[in-house]
């Protein structure tokens, strides 16, 4: 929360600061060992490598996926997680399905794209710029958007009118169903856009030290709200490729994507405290996040066992990962 | 006068006076808001909810942030209902006892591995609402013994319902312990400066602990109380509880930064919630009015606590003043 400061001179004084720097690249480690090893058991489990069930995970994990990118994002600014992207995915898809009707495909995804970038951009400037906390703020947002679509949308859910949505958007590229594709391009782009370009270097600045960014002249407001439209780009990518799978937008959509998309994030290694990560890990999270429960229930374990699986994994990989690297 | 109700401390009230003058007034003498009926809806609602924010915001005194209640808040309802169909008080305990040693556990890591509260409650709500599920298998479970049900909601005293007593009840304790104990002086400190309050000798981690404990209790009662008077319980019906619980403690006073507000403030905070949603009802504005006007008060508050916002509207000001000139 907003204890960056208080809890900086806390941690020098329980933990001893020596060990954040030494021990983060072995945790690290450790960790992407224990993804290669937990890969490994889950492809070895019988039925796993069979099609129907791999296509299924690849395309249902790419909607929570293009979500927990995003998250990425806001996770490294500093600013924990946003509970408002949930309900982004479902407006876009709403938005995408109207301006579609109205003004074809390609508008549509342009509208879409755009919509939920500023959607999430404005929270992102509110934060930035005056440093209002972050939770309140995308709870708030969340309150919002359900309130103001309920005034739009009586009837629940809106159906795309008929051939709007080129068949081609519903296919598969060399097999592979093409929400999937989606997902891994975001994933790369984002980590270009993190590891390549001065405005990813500024957000690891302003999510590890704020007051030290803002002194080596950091625009930090810049770059918060560049953090979150981004963030907004990739939720309204799963908002719109909901759209286009089911033909129609519904609110429910997004509903616990905010949940699932940080379990990814935190699995994936991202600090939670902000500063570090990347999102070709998170990549990695999502993925080893479906298969567990992918594997569960090929074992026979009813499909509730899924949630507490993704629950204890976030709770020990936060008890690990964060151990001895402050709040 | 004027700037003591508008001051920290009296401003829940005043908020509260201004929002119940206000439906008066759209209410315009038809008599559908200044009710028995609408005083004791609010109550109900007011039950539902309060008790889930008293522990939130003491959460958020101390500069946490429970957000586990959620989580937990379903699950005990399930629990309770899963187990007290033949007696209801063996259920009851059972969730309560489960609410408090989660509460005690999540404490418990927060403090002992210095971890952020954010990311611990996360991990526990993900599990707690992992646990109802798995204990539901998935489906909303009827809850058979009526008379319980029927029992709870009875309405007495015109306004009243034994689940709004407990409630208020609840709050009445931790008011009084708050204000004439050093539980209350002690809480107030951690939230402002933690080191300064551990250097005076406050048991810190003692008391974080008892803090997730606390709020693990709330979140829990308020989840069976609900859960036995609904005659049902589900593990993701109930999941929209955050954002009134925060809304409610941010307009009981509680500040961002931690160490101001008190529970008679956050009870004010929850009944205004209580009333805007039932006096929006009464005088017969559309649902979703209720959700803008949370949205709306959160946003606001949240930016005027921004840390930052003195100094943007010196730069604004500075522009507004060169603008003209230029």
């Amino acid at each position: 929360m907003t204890k960056n400061s208080a809890a900086g001179t806390d941690v020098a004084v329980r933990a001893g600061a020596r060990t954040r720097l030494d021990r983060a690249p072995l945790f690290a480690w450790l960790q992407t060992i224990g993804i290669v090893i937990l890969v490994a058991v889950i492809l070895a489990t019988p039925g796993f490598l069979a099609g129907p069930s791999i296509l299924a995970l690849l395309t249902t994990v790419s909607f929570i996926g293009c979500v927990a990118i995003g998250m990425t994002l806001i996770t490294i600014s500093g600013n924990i997680m946003s509970f408002a992207l949930g309900a982004t995915v479902g407006v876009t898809a709403m938005v995408f399905i109207l301006a579609t009707n109205r003004l074809g495909f390609g508008a549509g995804l342009l509208v879409g794209v755009i919509f939920g970038s500023l959607l999430t951009g404005l929270q992102g400037l509110l934060i930035g710029s005056v440093r209002a906390n972050p939770i309140i703020i995308s709870i708030a947002a969340l309150a919002l958007i359900y309130g103001v679509t309920q005034v739009f949308s009586e009837k629940g859910t809106i159906y795309a009118d008929q051939g709007t949505v080129p068949a081609l958007a519903k296919g598969k590229i060399a097999g592979v169903p093409i929400e999937f594709v989606v997902f891994l391009v975001s994933a790369v782009i984002a980590q270009f856009i993190l590891s390549a370009t001065r405005f990813g270097r500024n957000l690891f600045m302003v999510g590890s030290s704020f007051r030290a960014a803002e002194a080596v002249g950091v625009i930090t407001w810049r770059t918060i709200t560049g953090a979150y439209l981004w963030a907004g780009f990739f939720t309204s990518l799963a908002g719109i490729m909901l759209a286009i799978r089911y033909d129609s937008a519904n609110m429910d959509y997004g509903v616990a994507y905010d949940y699932d998309a940080i379990a990814a994030v935190l699995v994936g290694g991202t600090a939670i405290g902000g500063g570090g990560g990347s999102a070709l890990r998170t990549f990695a999270g999502a993925m080893v996040i479906a298969a567990v429960q992918v594997m569960l229930l090929l074992k026979g374990l009813r499909q509730e066992w899924q949630y507490l699986a993704a629950g204890l994994i976030v709770l020990a990989v936060i008890v690990l990962q964060t151990r001895g690297s402050g709040r | 006068m004027w700037r003591q109700l508008a001051g920290p401390h009296w401003r829940p009230f005043t908020v509260l006076a201004a929002c119940i003058l206000l439906l008066a007034a759209l209410d315009a003498g038809q008599g559908a808001f200044l009710s028995a009926a609408t005083a004791y809806s609010t109550l109900q609602i007011f039950a539902t909810v309060s008790l889930v924010t008293l522990g939130l915001g003491l959460t958020m005194m101390i500069r946490e942030f429970d957000l586990s209640v959620v989580g937990m808040y379903g699950m005990a309802g399930c629990i309770a209902v899963l187990t007290g169909t033949e007696h209801p008080w063996l259920g009851f305990f059972l969730a309560l006892a489960i609410g408090l040693a989660a509460g005690i556990a999540q404490g418990f890591i927060i403090v002992r591995l210095n971890l952020s509260s954010v990311g611990v409650t996360l991990g526990g709500l993900l599990v707690f609402v992992g646990i109802a599920f798995v204990l539901t298998e998935s489906r909303s479970l009827p809850y058979d013994n009526l008379a319980v049900a029927l029992l709870l909601n009875e309405r007495f005293g015109g306004i009243f319902s034994i689940r709004s007593v407990v409630a208020l009840a609840f709050f009445a304790s931790a008011a009084m312990i708050f204000a004439w104990t050093r539980l209350g002086r002690d809480i107030i400190a951690i939230g402002s400066d933690r080191r300064a309050a551990m250097t005076t000798g406050v048991k810190v981690d003692a008391l974080i602990i008892g803090i997730f404990a606390f709020s693990g209790l709330c979140a829990a009662l308020s989840g069976v109380l609900l859960s036995y008077s609904l005659a049902s319980a589900s593990p993701a019906g109930l999941a929209d509880v955050i954002a009134p619980a925060a809304a409610g403690a941010i307009l009981g006073g509680i500040s961002l930064g931690g160490g101001t507000g008190r529970p008679l403030g956050i009870a004010a905070g929850a009944l205004t919630l209580a009333v805007l949603r039932s006096g929006l009802n009464a005088v017969g504005a559309p649902p979703f009015v209720n959700d803008i006007a949370m949205g709306a008060v959160l946003l606001t508050v949240a930016v005027l606590d921004g840390p930052d916002l003195a100094r943007r509207l010196i730069v604004v000001r500075r522009l507004a003043r060169r603008s003209p000139t230029a």
